[in-house]
């Protein structure tokens, strides 16, 4: 029997969030497999990880920094929030371990998921689950590392750690400690099954094009370029990209061509999206956020596309997004064995971007999950970068939102 | 919905239905063939060997292997059955792995994965690193297990095969026991009941993922199944026939009506459909109003032509719906195996093409398909990819068309035409590629190139012709009402703070839609002084209750009036009519098409319009061309007399929109 509970406080130094979430676990009544935290940039990482350590010292264990902290079944935590979301189940195993990311990504994570698969005591299965939170940067090559391992047949749910102003002061933790570079992979299997989804909210506006040069990643430690692919896009159909962009979104990015600079607010409703695949001969597409104008007109974004991908300019608006995060939610917990009655609690993943967009809307997302959920215990973090299984494939993206739902 | 979030979300939805009740149909299926397996077994025979060869085609294992629990050494496992034969009698340690199986769990290794518990000296071409898949069983009430391998260089099992175990798992364990010599009453029953029900939902299930759930007709996967199927049997000479039924305007029914009665339409259609057709036929849903029957035998097309024609009839008649009596029509396209395809995909293809012909003529016909639409359908994809690419190497450019005085041919406004070049130069009219981009959605993709190069070229127009002169585009019903689309484009003109300069031609249809055009995009035109202009007028829903309802700034009366208007007594009157009621509203009118002296002369001596627009005045150039007319040795190409630039103080008489 599978069950979770969810603690979120707010607004208070960390060892006053600290003292008041024990009071709360305490009275819990539950003894958690897995815990999962997820707290504001500005509170304090080793109270957290010691508070952690020494409640659950048997218990899997991982998240990280969240933009503006989280939200639960209960509503928004808000700035200075930290959310705990435990999960008890005698029958599962769950595992949990930490890396940080060193010139080879890739091997990092395949060491990390073995770590964690030794850690619930199931080396060498296949896990029914593996969740992952990390450092954004080098989603891509943390998802081949994985996938190394277990392909395709299984899903690699996650998000990329947050802060709340893009300044780079997000963290991971996990059992060895706090990191600001690492990556932390849980492994589950649980034994009320679970289902998942992984959605965007945003529709193609009409524009698109081919990327006709990147800024390439350096593959691995050799130095050795291997494919043209890479988080900057240089240009499109040969123009320089964030002009082309700009004509796509209709100048909105004009005062900021010559000079450059962020621009992450301005395009939340306007993401780049790359074709997923198609159902019915209808595209589904993974979005990816450009979040700086860079020299020469090039785009920065949090996902790396390879040259010749064919873009799509998307968009999107408030009420979408508000009402994507239930209907995401609803599609997770409606593939449990056994369907949303068999629900348990849920993790929900929403894009940091997303959340900013939707700005004072917030608590009708946080409402809109927990009806999805029936009111059953979630944690939501706000991040900047999300991995899911769409289309039958495990992929980064950008502005996404993912779900899990945990069966009874 | 095409392209919409509602259509992908319910796609999804619909694959995931459908994935996972094929997957319990199959999973049904294996599992009865197994059970039966086990179950025929006479005696004292081992029962293992049905069961392996059940399981076979879909874990896909290269070896299977049963381990029993060990009476007589505590902590291993016997093996009690294999897929090879020298291993039975093994012995193996009940380490980790096969401590959790044996304790109920379904567990699947990474490829990777070494087995602590593989006994010494197997040497059968086994390998410990080969992808493993672990079921618990009982087996004549001792603890055991069902070992599943695959080669080391392929795919691992994934959570799909799990699920699967685990039903396997549970049935297979009461199978064994009831083979037992001494199986009971109780067990006896109880296996017999499980075999009904599963045979029961076994049936359920395969009609469920073979079926649309509205209208219980077969789905498009499972009508592809059977027409492929029908055609395999077909000997040289047979013929079958496919058609495509689209009700026509559906999707305002659901809007009038609501959903309810939409889905209840769908239902009735089939009904009646069903009614229509022979035992031997077949019908099936494919999509959301679409139909395809099958027509099989039958001796000449005439036959089929008559059937075709009584559904058509039979499906104009009213349906009673919750008290509304509800009219629709259908669309049908019927092609002909073998001559118009050999594969269902192909037929298909082809009647859905000659359907769409056939609504494109008039709703509610019926079109057959032939090589002149299979030839067009060709040009029609080619025409598309070239288009795609055309938009992607943004080969279209802009001509401009002048409007002028018509008392003194000053120049007042041009109007913006979009023109496709391509690679080898040819310059292609808007008739050629307008509809179809329209239809593939790239038309605001083409329409932002003309801006875009409008507004390049703006500082030598200026020098050539001044400021006052005004610029037309043109914006069709369907883009004036795409408000993102519409608030981007409108956002680059006020960004060359010449707002005033340009005008957006749109035709009444965009007007008589009430909803986000008049809403918010108009408002935002007025706010930044963006002037508009209704293009066309007279052709289409021509509503003078419109023009009261719309603060346009001018009104272009369509060529279709004005041809020949001096021989035309009632074109007179309604364009004095028209006229009338354009001064009372302030609206400024130019009169399009103008190509004779006689028509010039009428507009002049018998209405007060004085601007106009035809190929009398001037024929589109290109930018470059038409500067270049301007000087003192070019002839202008039209009327052969040369323009003069009027800068007049007024903005009255304002162009086009992108007139494609």
């Amino acid at each position: 029997m599978v069950s979770l509970k969810s603690f979120v406080t707010s607004g208070k130094s960390t060892s006053d969030a600290l003292a008041e979430l024990a009071a709360a676990v305490d009275d819990s009544g539950i003894t958690p497999d897995l815990v999962c935290v997820f707290y504001d940039c500005d509170h304090e990482d080793q109270p957290i990880f010691d508070f952690i350590r020494q409640r659950f010292p048997n218990a899997a264990f991982l998240g990280g920094t969240s933009c503006s902290g989280v939200m639960n079944e209960v509503g928004l935590g808000g700035m200075g929030s930290i959310g705990l979301l435990l999960i008890e189940d005698p029958d599962g195993d769950y595992g949990s371990a930490a890396v940080r990311l060193d010139a080879d990504v890739a091997d990092c994570a395949e060491r990390a998921l073995h770590a964690a698969l030794e850690d619930a005591d199931c080396a060498g299965e296949l896990p029914e689950l593996i969740w992952i939170y990390q450092t954004p940067g080098q989603e891509e090559a943390v998802i081949e590392g994985l996938r190394r391992v277990v392909g395709d047949r299984c899903p690699i749910i996650g998000g990329s750690s947050a802060d709340n102003t893009v300044a780079g002061k997000w963290r991971q933790i996990g059992p060895d400690g706090p990191m600001n570079d690492g990556l932390v992979v849980g492994v589950v299997f649980s034994s009320g099954g679970i289902g998942f989804a992984f959605q965007g909210g945003y529709e193609p506006s009409g524009h698109n094009g081919v990327v006709t040069r990147v800024g390439y990643d350096v593959g691995d430690e050799s130095g050795v370029i291997t494919k043209a692919r890479g988080r900057q896009i240089i240009t499109i159909d040969g123009e320089p990209a964030a002009t082309v962009y700009n004509r796509w979104i209709g100048g909105v990015l004009s005062e900021k061509l010559a000079e450059g600079g962020n621009i992450l607010t301005d395009t939340t409703m306007y993401p780049l999206g790359i074709d997923a695949g198609k159902i019915e001969d209808v595209t589904h597409y993974v979005l990816i956020h450009p979040d700086q104008i860079l020299e020469d007109g090039a785009l920065s974004t949090f996902a790396s596309i390879e040259e010749g991908t064919q873009l799509y300019c998307m968009r999107g608006d408030k009420t979408r997004l508000v009402e994507r995060a239930g209907k995401v939610a609803a599609a997770a917990a409606a593939a449990l064995p056994g369907g949303i009655t068999n629900l348990a609690g849920g993790l929900i993943v929403y894009c940091a971007g997303c959340m900013l967009a939707v700005g004072d809307q917030m608590p009708k997302v946080s409402k809109a999950v927990s009806a999805s959920f029936n009111d059953m215990p979630f944690v939501g973090c706000f991040t900047f970068g999300e991995q899911g299984f769409v289309l039958d494939r495990n992929a980064h993206g950008n502005l996404m939102i993912s779900a899990i739902a945990f069966g009874r | 919905m095409e392209g919409s979030e509602e259509l992908r979300e319910t796609l999804v939805a619909m694959r995931r239905e459908i994935d996972l009740l094929r997957v319990e149909a199959t999973h049904a299926n294996l599992l009865l063939n197994a059970l039966d397996s086990v179950l025929c077994v006479d005696g004292d025979a081992d029962p293992f060997a049905g069961v392996f060869s059940a399981l076979l085609p879909v874990f896909e294992y290269s070896h299977a292997i049963v381990l029993i629990e060990n009476d007589h050494a505590q902590g291993t496992l016997e093996c009690a059955a294999a897929s090879r034969d020298s291993l039975v009698g093994s012995i193996w340690k009940a380490g980790r792995t096969f401590s959790k199986v044996l304790a109920g769990r379904i567990i699947t290794t990474l490829s990777s994965a070494d087995s602590e518990e593989w006994p010494d000296g197997i040497d059968v071409g086994l390998s410990q690193s080969q992808p493993a898949l672990y079921l618990p069983l009982r087996v004549r009430n001792r603890r055991g297990l069902l070992m599943l391998l695959r080669d080391c260089d392929s795919s691992g099992f994934d959570r799909t095969h799990v699920a699967l175990a685990r039903k396997f798992s549970l049935l297979a364990s009461h199978a064994f026991a009831a083979t037992r010599a001494n199986q009971t009453e109780a067990e006896s029953h109880r296996l017999k009941q499980l075999t009904e029900q599963l045979k029961a939902s076994q049936a359920e299930l395969t009609f469920r993922a073979n079926h649309d759930q509205l209208t219980g007709l077969p789905n498009r996967s499972h009508i592809q199944e059977l027409v492929d199927a029908i055609l395999m049997r077909k000997q040289p000479g047979q013929q079958l026939a496919l058609a495509f039924i689209d009700l026509d305007n559906f999707k305002q029914v659901n809007d009038f009506y609501g959903h309810a009665a939409g889905d209840a339409l769908l239902k009735r259609v089939a009904d009646r459909v069903r009614a229509e057709i022979r035992k031997t036929d077949l019908i099936g849903r494919i999509s959301g109003d679409e139909f395809v029957f099958i027509l099989d035998p039958f001796r000449e097309q005439a036959e089929v032509s008559a059937l075709i024609a009584r559904i058509r009839d039979r499906l104009q008649q009213p349906f009673e719906i919750d008290g509304a009596r509800i009219r629709v029509s259908a669309s049908i396209g019927v092609a002909f195996f073998p001559t118009h395809g050999s594969d269902y995909e192909t037929l298909r293809r082809n009647a859905d093409t000659a359907m769409y012909q056939a609504k494109t003529t008039s709703k509610g016909s019926i079109g057959f398909f032939n090589q002149t639409l299979g030839k067009e359908a060709a040009e029609k994809i080619s025409l598309e990819h070239s288009l795609r690419t055309a938009l992607r190497n943004r080969d279209f450019r802009y001509a401009l068309q002048a409007k002028v005085d018509i008392r003194d041919q000053r120049i007042v406004g041009f109007e913006a035409l979009a023109r496709w070049v391509d690679a080898q130069g040819r310059v292609h009219p808007p008739g050629k590629f307008l509809a179809l981009a329209s239809e593939l959605g790239l038309l605001d993709g083409i329409t932002n190139i003309v801006l875009d190069a409008l507004i390049d070229d703006l500082p030598r127009l200026d020098a050539c012709f001044g400021t006052d002169v005004s610029y037309s585009i043109n914006i069709s019903a369907a883009q004036a009402a795409k408000i993102a689309f519409m608030e981007q484009f409108v956002q680059r003109i006020a960004g060359t703070g010449r707002a005033g300069s340009f005008t957006l031609e749109l035709t009444e249809e965009a007007f008589v839609a009430a909803g986000p055009f008049q809403s918010r995009i108009f408002p935002l035109l007025r706010e930044v002084g963006v002037g508009v202009s209704i293009d066309d007028f007279g052709t289409g829903y021509s509503s003078l209750s419109i023009l009261a309802d719309i603060t346009a700034d001018e009104l272009k009366v369509d060529r279709s009036l004005i041809t020949s208007i001096h021989q035309r007594p009632r074109s007179q009157s309604i364009l004095r009519a028209i006229e009338s009621l354009s001064a009372a509203l302030s609206m400024y009118v130019v009169a399009e098409g103008i190509e004779t002296v006689e028509e010039r002369d009428f507009l002049l001596n018998a209405t007060s319009i004085t601007c106009g627009q035809g190929y009398l005045f001037h024929k589109p150039q290109f930018v470059d061309e038409l500067i270049r007319s301007q000087t003192p040795t070019m002839p202008m190409p039209a009327s052969g007399e040369r323009f003069s630039s009027a800068h007049p103080s007024s903005r009255s008489p304002q162009s086009s929109a992108l007139s494609f």
